[in-house]
């Protein structure tokens, strides 16, 4: 099923072993090579944590689900500090392409909610498919070259 | 029809890298090589406001591309410390701008004066005219040959050039493919 | 001068300071369109 980044942005995440809620959906980390979803990120700022996707229960559309609070982990290094900071959040980011021209911010980013695999990158009124993304970082999404001809 | 842009809208932009998606710095100057009718680097200074000049500098043959928005690079290794670049980027002579230089035809007449060099968009610094100043006033855009004869004096440009001044970036653009087939080149 | 007058020096001193640290090193950044030594 399809998800988007905007519209998961708060998510209760819900903890199977107690039942309850262990926070709420800050930020989705991107791997851009991979062109997947690599972590959520539970908070925002300095307090906020991380789960691999691989350690999600499910991502579902009214609650992210994890087995128990175990596999919720502090930051392990400066890409994702940056990433609870918001730094590395893909909405509102701007888009290049590799020619360095600017296609616009991306308004949103869609997602496969059972493998994480990125879908499109919603540019205004431009929809780029994941397969075009080339990297992402604090400053700008970089796509190929294939997105320079008018949308 | 290609797209243009002036050497001094280069002037600021930030460098970013294509697969981390950073703004590794920003461009200072442009380094440019009339014999060779391109860009053969760039200086750099430090991202953000307050930040200073930077020593590393970035040779035309580690960008990537230049657009209208940023220079692209693959990766920060693009950039190079000043003793590893060549010396015209590492160690650029910067009394030496070219902004107010004089354009004569090979023939002697001057056209006017130079303001900016005009780019390719989207290549890596393959300069394709000049805007100039003209001498009877006003601003114009004069498409150049792949190499530029130099002369001691001025930028010396073919005659066929005087026919081929343009109002606007967007005439060059369309003159400069007419202008080429017109030397014999392509 | 009360202690009013001598604030306002105080201010003044501390904004003509910051815009000079600032002028001075945006200037340092400023950068121009160079040809390659030896050609013209």
């Amino acid at each position: 099923m399809s998800e988007s980044f905007r519209g998961s942005s708060g998510r209760k995440v819900i903890s199977r072993a107690t039942a309850s809620e262990v926070g709420s959906v800050g930020h989705l980390l991107v791997d851009a090579q991979q062109r997947r979803v690599a972590a959520v990120v539970i908070g925002r700022g300095k307090k906020a944590q991380l789960v691999d996707w691989a350690q999600l229960s499910g991502f579902g559309p009214d609650a992210v689900m994890v087995a128990d609070e175990n596999v919720l982990r502090p930051p392990a290094d400066d890409r994702e500090r940056a990433a609870t900071e918001g730094d590395l959040e893909l909405v509102g980011k701007r888009a290049l392409t590799e020619r360095g021209n600017e296609l616009g911010q991306i308004d949103d980013v869609t997602f496969d909610n059972d493998t994480g695999v990125l879908e499109d990158l919603l540019i205004g009124n431009r929809r780029v498919p994941a397969g075009s993304l080339l990297g992402s970082g604090s400053y700008a999404v970089v796509v190929d070259e294939s997105q320079e001809t008018s949308p | 029809m290609r797209l243009l842009m002036t050497a001094s809208q280069i002037r600021g932009l930030p460098v970013v890298t294509v697969g981390g998606g950073e703004d590794v710095a920003e461009v200072r100057d442009v380094i440019y090589s009339p014999e060779e009718g391109r860009l053969v680097g760039v200086t750099l200074n430090k991202r953000g406001f307050l930040a200073g000049r930077s020593r590393d500098a970035l040779p035309a043959e580690a960008i990537h591309a230049i657009g209208q928005n940023a220079v692209m690079v693959l990766d920060e290794s693009s950039l190079v410390a000043p003793q590893d670049a060549p010396d015209d980027v590492g160690r650029p002579a910067t009394e030496r701008n070219v902004i107010g230089d004089d354009v004569l035809t090979e023939g002697g007449t001057s056209l006017g004066k130079v303001t900016d060099l005009v780019l390719l968009v989207g290549s890596t610094g393959e300069v394709v005219g000049y805007q100039i100043d003209k001498d009877g006033g006003g601003r114009g855009y004069i498409p150049l040959p792949a190499q530029l004869s130099v002369s001691g004096v001025a930028l010396v440009v073919p005659n066929v050039t005087e026919e081929f001044v343009q109002d606007d970036l967007v005439g060059l653009g369309a003159s400069v493919d007419e202008f080429r087939a017109r030397m014999g080149l392509t | 001068m009360g202690p009013i007058g001598w604030l306002i020096i105080a201010v003044i001193v501390v904004v003509v300071v910051v815009v000079a640290f600032v002028v001075v090193r945006r200037r340092r950044r400023g950068g121009g369109v160079i040809a390659t030594k030896g050609k013209r």
